[in-house]
């Protein structure tokens, strides 16, 4: 299925601002930052269309999802 | 030399009459602010940038919570302070102070040069309407979120690295807590920096800007237009998103269950590395009363040693190591705690 990813903060080091992407169908939020190699002891949380998911959220076809690190600098 | 003209400071109507002709506001709301208490914890980039803010809009009392003192790699985002304060190497909850005075002599600003642990926490927030969070760790603001949900106290979250900063009113009981968002603490030595990412003023202003304005809300009672989600900025790539959808955890251990892990830990880490520095924290982790002078003394047959009213500096074996009056100690030239508390116990004794 096709994506919309965006990466926030730090997770776009090494990686990218916004891709679009293909990902198996019927996977969940969890299998995408598996596949991003997003470290989750880093993770803040995940949005699609702009909404928290959970990381056993199935994912749906042409959605945008925006992955966040924990933002604590002050 | 003639003096200048004294601004008729006393007339408060003129002085907040822009901010008092703004709707939702009004001088209803302007009376709300100047008989209000925020505290601000932690006054680098963030605390500094609220801070003036709120001591510009009349805030009539704001307590300022820091542990560091000023250096010069912090005037390029903690808008507080200037050159002045670096050389003297001002504590930064003294010199906001000092600043605050300057701005707005209408305003008491309280000055705390502390840590915010589980043993004075409650204590600092006693009284305040409202808490801003000017940290740079997750640690404290886990703190932060226990203390506040434990006396039902709105607190502001924000945090900045790079071009990015998020910011979010919680009101306890009503809005998700900060363990509602971030379920799990946060292990050290995993997040990124303002050392090893960077950060740039202008998120800290927007981020800042948020801060001021949720919690002004909360102040004067506009909680209606409070944000609903948790603000997102990204100033490089011109990405600001409302991140909704949050819940309030059912088996959230602090707002749900009411345990207070962090505040009942009754003691914090005693080391911690600090954000943008090659340095680490080392408390004592029990209330402390240096004589600093006689520290000073005693550690001048070790190394260079300068001595302030607020602090005494040693530069020994390519460290420098700063110790304040309540005990804490910080270390530079090491990012190591076990250095860093070996180097503590080496100097200054425990």
């Amino acid at each position: 299925m096709h994506l919309t990813v965006k990466l926030f903060a730090t997770y776009r080091e090494g990686r990218f601002e916004i891709a679009d992407l293909e990902h198996p169908d019927g996977s969940t939020v969890g299998s995408l930052l598996d596949a991003l190699a997003i470290p989750r002891a880093e993770l803040g949380f995940v949005l699609v269309q702009g909404r928290h998911v959970e990381l056993d959220t199935p994912l749906a076809a042409n959605t945008t999802v925006s992955i966040f690190p924990k933002v604590g600098g002050g | 030399m003639d003096k200048l003209p004294q601004p008729p400071l006393a007339n408060v109507a003129e002085r907040y009459s822009r901010q008092v002709r703004f709707p939702a506001i009004g001088a209803a709301g302007q009376a709300r602010i100047s008989a209000s208490r925020v505290a601000v914890i932690g006054c680098g980039a963030l605390g500094s940038a609220a801070v003036d803010l709120l001591a510009r809009a009349g805030v009539g009392e704001i307590v300022i919570v820091d542990r560091d003192f000023v250096e010069i790699s912090n005037l390029q985002r903690q808008v507080l302070f200037d050159e002045a304060d670096a050389a003297a190497q001002i504590p930064k909850a003294v010199a906001a102070a000092n600043a605050v005075g300057r701005i707005n002599s209408q305003v008491k600003a309280q000055p705390l040069i502390a840590d915010a642990t589980s043993s004075n926490i409650e204590e600092i927030l006693t009284g305040a309407q409202v808490v801003i969070d000017g940290t740079d760790n997750f640690e404290t603001r886990y703190l932060i979120n226990d203390a506040c949900v434990k006396l039902g106290l709105p607190w502001v979250y924000g945090g900045v690295i790079g071009a990015s900063g998020m910011a979010m009113a919680i009101l306890p009981g009503e809005t998700p807590c900060l363990r509602c968002i971030y379920p799990e603490g946060q292990a050290a030595g995993v997040l990124a920096t303002c050392e090893t990412a960077g950060v740039i003023g202008a998120i800290v202003s927007l981020v800042a800007a948020v801060q001021w304005a949720e919690a002004v809300k909360i102040l004067i009672g506009d909680h209606q237009h409070l944000g609903r989600g948790l603000a997102t900025f990204d100033l490089w790539t011109n990405d600001y998103l409302l991140a909704t959808g949050f819940p309030r955890l059912a088996d959230c251990p602090c707002c749900a269950q009411h345990r207070f892990d962090y505040l009942e830990a009754r003691h914090t880490s005693q080391t911690t590395t600090l954000c943008g520095r090659n340095a680490v924290q080392v408390s004592p982790g029990h209330p402390l009363r240096l004589d600093l002078a006689e520290l000073g003394r005693r550690l001048a047959s070790a190394g260079a040693v300068s001595i302030s009213p607020y602090l005494v500096r040693l530069g020994v074996d390519g460290h420098e190591i700063t110790v304040f009056a309540d005990g804490r100690a910080i270390v530079k030239g090491t990012a190591d705690l076990g250095t860093a508390r070996s180097l503590y116990a080496r100097y200054v004794g425990v």
